[in-house]
């Protein structure tokens, strides 16, 4: 018989062998990081596009500018019924917005937040391995608008489709550029080539596809074509209800976390900064937290001042613009790597 | 038929449970993301104003005719109010006609902000301008309520003058609050207008030529955004209208965009209107008593009026009492609802594009339904 007490000194043992692990997987940048993003970003949303429509926003919930509200709405959103339309397919019903968020949390694991910090360093090969996890996502609200059974969602996941396909071939040619530059696949190799410019300078034109591929890919305005209130009521989350409704909401907001990681290592040089305090690993954190927070502030600033695209313009501007401006970049990078190797 | 069956049609209802639709439902045959078919569904707020109104004299009548059109109550008021002057052959003193176009006009200007700010929320995230529009709607409403008593629904026209005379001591702040408000136009121009979201959203949506705009029938603003020049206020001069300089507005284009463009110009000539019956505004009686329970002549009476969508006619009956027989109201939202009805026949429409459309026609379904 194996008693209590060593069971729990086998467990404590396996924790702090592995303390790094668990601390990446639950602290940062995993769990803990990954709620409190969602958290932070729903209230800085929320209270900014509040000020520019002249409104006070949330108020009450924790003192402060009711920064406690998206918790709040958790909690209450949490005790609701979950309604489930009698013609759905139940159990892809329930699946779809279950591993939705899952998969795109799944990719922040090769992001790294310091030179040692990275949960999973994919044997040189992270990038390669970022996209294809992140390729599985858009299966999910077409597997959600399928089994929801409706009009409404139906339109609305055949639109994701859409709007992946003409985002996603983008994305990755503008990667390509930073690949050529960099000779690896590893997206520690990439930061580490940025230590002396980062690559938003040799690589303008990418940047700008790659933002753009992001705000489609992420569904944020103009971009929000599939959850077109106007149009389609909510979308392929038209008929979610209680948590697995919180589940999609969460999903957005995790699957901008994941593409703006990306879009800060590789173009605007990850967890370089200048080292605070001789502490390396906190100021690398820092830096890459700044970044995050300036780029997510950009892209949700955008919702205040532009409407939306029409579903066959968002294709156009995928097809007709930013395939060619990416090949054009892949030729600047080429052109850079070949002549003036020493800049980089 | 045999057309259509080879395709496959989804047909989708867009209201009247829906963020955006309002009080009607709207069946959209698609095709895709193709419109097949628009089929305008009203009749969820049917109130039978009509048969209130024989029910009441023309004193009383004036507060239920308003609810047809709640952002727009002084013209919709007027129309009755003149129809019932008509009957009685009575003409208002110059100074109750002066202030009646004041309030028409500022009631104009707040009803075009409004619909300006749904078509911006049509156009799908960009809530800003709709709470900007309602925001500047504010300084306009504070002055309604100086000069009426009421922010809104004034019920303030009664036949034979206006209920109460026009303060001159807040002329200063009317013309301090025009200035800001042209600011503030300036201000939509640059963040709306020029949006090259926007343009790309609302250009060559929804196109109504010149002649299928006379052929449907569409009303005010809509039909000049046809390049179609046809105005009550200039061709049956009502009121003190004629004495007024102010220009027709038209847009040669014809799509969403230019009736957009016809309202915003229009805005900036409500408030030209508004400055002149200001500083011409003579002194004198306002109103001449009528009593309410005098009995109306036999006869009948049509009068137009020119309201923020279009025109609205008013046809009154009388068989001698004090309450007239019967009243017939033609709106504009009924005729421009089934121009929205016949676009995807004209035009080639997309799913995305049916709520520019329908909000570029600035359609008010309580005003369809009476």
């Amino acid at each position: 018989m194996v008693s209590l007490n060593e069971i729990i000194t086998s467990v404590m043992n396996f924790i702090m062998l592995n303390l790094k692990f668990f601390i990446q997987v639950l602290i940062i940048p995993g769990l803990l990081f990954i709620l409190l993003f969602v958290t932070f970003a729903v209230w800085f949303e929320r209270k900014y596009l509040a000020r520019a429509m002249l409104r006070i926003g949330p108020l009450y919930a924790g003192r402060i500018s009711g920064f406690l509200q998206p918790i709040a709405d958790f909690l209450k959103i949490f005790t609701k019924e979950i309604i489930v339309p009698s013609d759905a397919d139940r159990r892809l019903f329930y699946l779809a917005p279950m591993l939705l968020p899952v998969i795109q949390a799944l990719t922040i694991i090769l992001i790294p937040f310091a030179p040692d910090w990275v949960v999973f360093r994919g044997s040189g090969f992270s990038l390669i391995l970022f996209f294809a996890i992140s390729g599985l996502a858009p299966l999910f609200p077409l597997i959600a608008g399928w089994a929801s059974n409706n009009k409404y969602t139906i339109i609305s996941s055949l639109r994701t489709a859409y709007l992946c396909i003409a985002a996603e071939i983008p994305l990755l040619l503008s990667a390509v550029g930073v690949v050529i530059l960099t000779g690896s696949f590893d997206l520690i190799e990439i930061v580490e080539a940025q230590s002396k410019m980062w690559f938003i300078i040799p690589g303008f034109l990418g940047a700008i596809v790659f933002f753009i591929g992001i705000l489609a890919e992420s569904e944020r305005v103009p971009f929000d074509i599939p959850v077109a209130e106007q149009e389609i009521v909510f979308g392929w989350r038209t008929e979610y209800s209680g948590i697995l409704f919180m589940l999609t909401m969460m999903a957005e907001y995790i699957g901008l976390l994941s593409w703006s990681l990306l879009f800060i290592t590789l173009y605007l040089g990850g967890y370089q900064g200048p080292i605070l305090f001789g502490m390396p690993l906190v100021s690398h954190m820092f830096w890459v937290l700044v970044k995050l927070a300036v780029l997510t502030a950009i892209i949700i600033l955008f919702r205040t001042v532009f409407p939306r695209f029409r579903i066959d313009q968002a294709i156009k501007i995928g097809w007709k613009y930013l395939i060619p401006i990416a090949i054009v970049n892949i030729f600047i990078a080429i052109i850079v790597k070949t002549f003036f190797p020493s800049i980089i | 038929m045999s057309e259509k069956s080879s395709k496959q049609v989804m047909r989708i209802s867009w209201g009247p449970q829906h963020p955006m639709s309002g009080q009607v439902r709207i069946l959209i045959d698609t095709d895709g993301e193709r419109v097949l078919n628009i089929i305008p569904d009203i009749g969820f707020t049917h109130r039978g104003i009509e048969k209130i109104l024989e029910n009441r004299n023309i004193v009383q009548g004036v507060v239920p005719i308003e609810r047809m059109v709640m952002v727009d109550t002084a013209n919709i008021a007027l129309s009755y109010v003149r129809a019932a002057e008509e009957i009685l052959g009575i003409e208002p003193p110059k100074r109750a006609q002066y202030i009646r176009v004041i309030i028409c006009e500022v009631c104009r200007i707040l009803s075009h902000l409004y619909g300006f700010g749904l078509a911006a929320e049509a156009c799908g995230g960009y809530p800003a301008v709709f709470l900007w529009s309602t925001a500047d709607r504010e300084p306009f409403l504070d002055l309604m309520e100086r000069i009426t008593g009421t922010r809104w629904s004034y019920s303030f026209f009664v036949p034979g003058g206006v209920y109460a005379d026009f303060p001159d001591k807040i002329k200063e702040k009317f013309l301090a609050t025009l200035e800001y408000f042209e600011e503030r136009l300036e201000a939509y121009r640059r963040a709306w207008f020029e949006n090259k979201i926007f343009e790309s959203r609302a250009k060559d949506v929804g196109i109504l030529k010149p002649e299928d705009a006379i052929r449907l029938g569409a009303a005010g603003p809509n039909l000049r955004g046809s390049g179609v020049a046809l105005d009550v206020r200039k061709d049956e001069p009502y009121e003190v209208y004629d004495e007024i300089d102010f220009r027709v507005i038209t847009q040669p284009e014809g799509d969403s965009y230019a009736r957009l463009m016809v309202r915003y110009l229009e805005m900036v000539e409500s408030v030209k209107i508004i400055r002149q019956a200001i500083e011409n505004m003579p002194s004198g009686p306002y109103r001449k008593f009528v009593s309410p329970l005098k009995r109306l002549p036999k006869g009948e009476a049509y009068s137009r009026v020119e309201t923020a969508r279009g025109e609205l006619g008013v046809h009154m009956i009388s068989d001698g009492g004090t309450k007239p027989y019967r009243i017939k109201i033609t709106s504009p939202t009924l005729r421009n609802l089934y121009v929205v009805s016949q676009m995807p026949k004209i035009t080639e429409v997309l799913l995305a594009d049916v709520p520019v459309i329908l909000y570029s026609f600035d359609p008010w379904y309580l005003d369809a339904d009476r």
